[in-house]
């Protein structure tokens, strides 16, 4: 083992210290600002309090903006897993000039300025008078997801070997049979990797959601923001909190089930 | 597992064309029920656009594909009753063994006491009973060649098709999983097309062998006929070895032919193959076991031995001739033969042939 000196090494522990800190620090600290007894974020507090954390979960348009993030999450990520998917199969099993263009098409919306996908699909929506609906939100979110998930899926596409489905066929298998018992379980991880990044982009989404969204939809990010124009009450970093509890939580399950599958296998 | 026969198969005119390019051309071919086909080639020869036109996996130009008395031409894959062993074996690796050979049974909807019963014959068929609940990835190269077997063979197929199976495998485990083979193919006895381009195996295995190149049978037959009376120059180079000299043909009659052998700077009387005729590109073909060498005689065609390799119970010279050419002999153990000795070389007259040079 080729060891650095002990000066080195602890400069270059402090070195990632720093660096680790610099990236986490802001976002850790909206967990003591959500406990300030004061009406105005203080760091650190100088009383705490969950005093905040009340008046969260007592006001109806917050929970109403959490209930609609997640709805909305949800929706996007049931439309943009199974197109997602079957446009990752398409892709792989093409042969045609047009594949590279396709790709290039669904990966697009990650690309693009999310600004100007926005003002596109805002302008769109009044057209055909969807502005303000769950479901132009859903679809709106599912394309941005799209991505995510024509990528996923088409990682875990390329351990799947072309035999298979030959050999699948000649033993009698018939293309419906092939895709559940072959194609399908080695997707899944791809399939379950695009979902959570689905999930993920829909529910931090908040440029998109501004240009679509009415009162009755307003999220969860979208509601912060309005938010923090008027005031700058801890009830802001209670919601942040919420924000960034639920994303980790989905994460970490995510490892768990992956990590439980790979067991398996 | 049941000693049901296999069915006969049946090519007319098969051909296979990818835009200007031939794969296959117009191929007839029948093989008997029950019968060992190789497809013997060198890559590139349209042996695998056979098999896969075979089993469904392309569809051909033209031509027909009979199983049996049914036309299969245009019928697809799933529905041919073939059993395939692919080159890479093709395993479902997320699958154990015992799932992978109860796939075809159960795309057939048999009943689950069945497809255990015969998953458990088929298993112990290529000795590997007790395995079943083992993962794909824990098996060896071997033994996973044993599985891809079974899982072709568990659905009684009508044909079996291999497609270089043991091309995965080292030249020891080869040898042995040859003889494996052929004792299975004795016991189910299924018609069988197998594809290589391994003379020895063609040889080992096979009832008949049909030599491919160029997108087309160059000849069908035994492994002794194809040894005695190769059709071509490339075939009397592939199968087997031989020396080939270019032959200028004098005078042909009554299967025997007269020809001046430039490299020799002689002429040769010897038996000719049909197709053999004056002015047409021809050549002369000794095997190297045929070509005799002599000291302390002035008989036979004068050479220098430039070449000595031992083979282990046979040792085989490089002969140089005055002309430039070398020959290959092969000779078992002897000392009076070493590199920069002049020697004689002669032959039986019978064991001499001339064929019709076919470049390939």
């Amino acid at each position: 083992m080729n060891r650095l000196p002990l000066g080195w090494r602890i400069a270059t522990n402090v070195a990632a210290m720093a660096v680790l800190a610099f990236l986490i620090a802001p976002i850790l600290a909206i967990i003591p600002a959500s406990f300030n007894k004061a009406s105005f974020i203080r760091l650190p507090p100088a009383a705490w309090s969950t005093l905040w954390y009340g008046r969260f979960i007592n006001d109806p348009e917050w929970l109403r903006a959490l209930w609609n993030s997640l709805q909305l999450a949800s929706l996007a990520t049931l439309i943009a897993v199974p197109v997602g998917t079957l446009a990752a199969l398409g892709l792989a099993r093409s042969r045609a000039a047009g594949r590279l263009f396709c790709s290039a098409l669904f990966i697009a919306p990650m690309v693009v300025p999310i600004i100007v996908v926005s003002v596109a699909i805002y302008r769109s929506a009044l057209d055909v008078s969807m502005n303000g609906t769950l479901l132009a939100l859903s679809l709106s979110h599912a394309v941005l997801a799209l991505p995510f998930v024509v990528i996923s899926v088409g990682i875990s596409l390329h351990a799947v070997n072309p035999a298979w489905s030959l050999a699948a066929a000649g033993l009698g298998a018939g293309p419906w049979r092939i895709f559940r018992t072959i194609t399908l379980p080695h997707v899944m991880p791809g399939m379950v990797g695009g979902a959570v990044f689905s999930f993920m982009t829909s529910f931090d989404e908040a440029v998109l959601t501004i240009f679509l969204a009415d009162y009755s939809t307003t999220t969860l990010p979208v509601k912060l923001w309005e938010t923090v124009r008027l005031e700058f009450t801890p009830v802001l970093a209670v919601a942040a909190v919420v924000m960034t509890g639920l994303s980790v939580a989905l994460f970490v399950l995510v490892q768990i089930v992956i990590r439980q599958t790979g067991d398996k296998a | 597992m049941s000693k049901t026969l296999g069915l006969p198969l049946k090519l007319q005119a098969l051909t296979k064309r990818y835009g200007a390019v031939t794969a296959l051309e117009p191929t007839d071919l029948e093989i008997g029920a029950g019968e060992f086909l190789t497809l013997l080639g060198p890559s590139g020869s349209g042996k695998t656009t056979l098999l896969n036109l075979v089993a469904g996996y392309t569809g051909p130009s033209g031509g027909t594909i009979t199983i049996g008395t049914r036309d299969v031409t245009h019928v697809a894959a799933r529905h041919r009753n073939i059993g395939m062993v692919f080159q890479s074996y093709a395993l479902f690796p997320h699958m154990t063994v015992a799932q992978n050979l109860a796939y075809g049974l159960e795309a057939r909807k048999l009943p689950k006491a069945e497809i255990a019963m015969r998953v458990e014959s088929a298993l112990a068929l290529v000795q590997l009973e007790g395995y079943g609940g083992r993962r794909i990835q824990h098996m060896s190269g071997g033994q996973q060649q044993r599985v891809a077997v079974a899982r072709a063979l568990v659905i009684e197929p009508d044909v079996l098709l291999m497609d270089e199976p043991l091309g995965a495998l080292d030249r020891q485990l080869r040898r042995q999983v040859q003889l494996e083979l052929r004792r299975l193919h004795l016991k189910h006895g299924r018609t069988t097309i197998y594809v290589t381009h391994d003379q020895e195996e063609a040889l080992v295995l096979s009832d008949r062998i049909a030599v491919m190149a160029n997108g087309r049978v160059q000849q069908l037959g035994t492994s002794m006929e194809l040894y005695a009376r190769p059709t071509n120059s490339f075939i009397a180079g592939f199968v087997g070895e031989s020396n080939l000299l270019e032959a200028l043909v004098t005078e042909v009659s009554d299967g025997t032919a007269r020809a001046d052998i430039p490299a020799l700077s002689c002429g040769v009387t010897a038996p000719a193959i049909a197709g053999v005729a004056c002015r047409r590109p021809a050549q002369l073909a000794i095997r190297p076991e045929h070509l005799k060498l002599a000291t302390g005689t002035a008989e036979g065609i004068t050479g220098t031995i430039s070449e000595m390799t031992h083979l282990g119970g046979f040792t085989q010279f490089g002969v140089t001739l005055p002309s430039g050419a070398v020959l290959i002999s092969r000779q078992v153990e002897r000392g009076d033969l070493a590199p920069g000795i002049n020697v004689r070389l002669s032959w039986e007259p019978a064991h001499a042939l001339i064929v019709p040079a076919e470049n390939i």
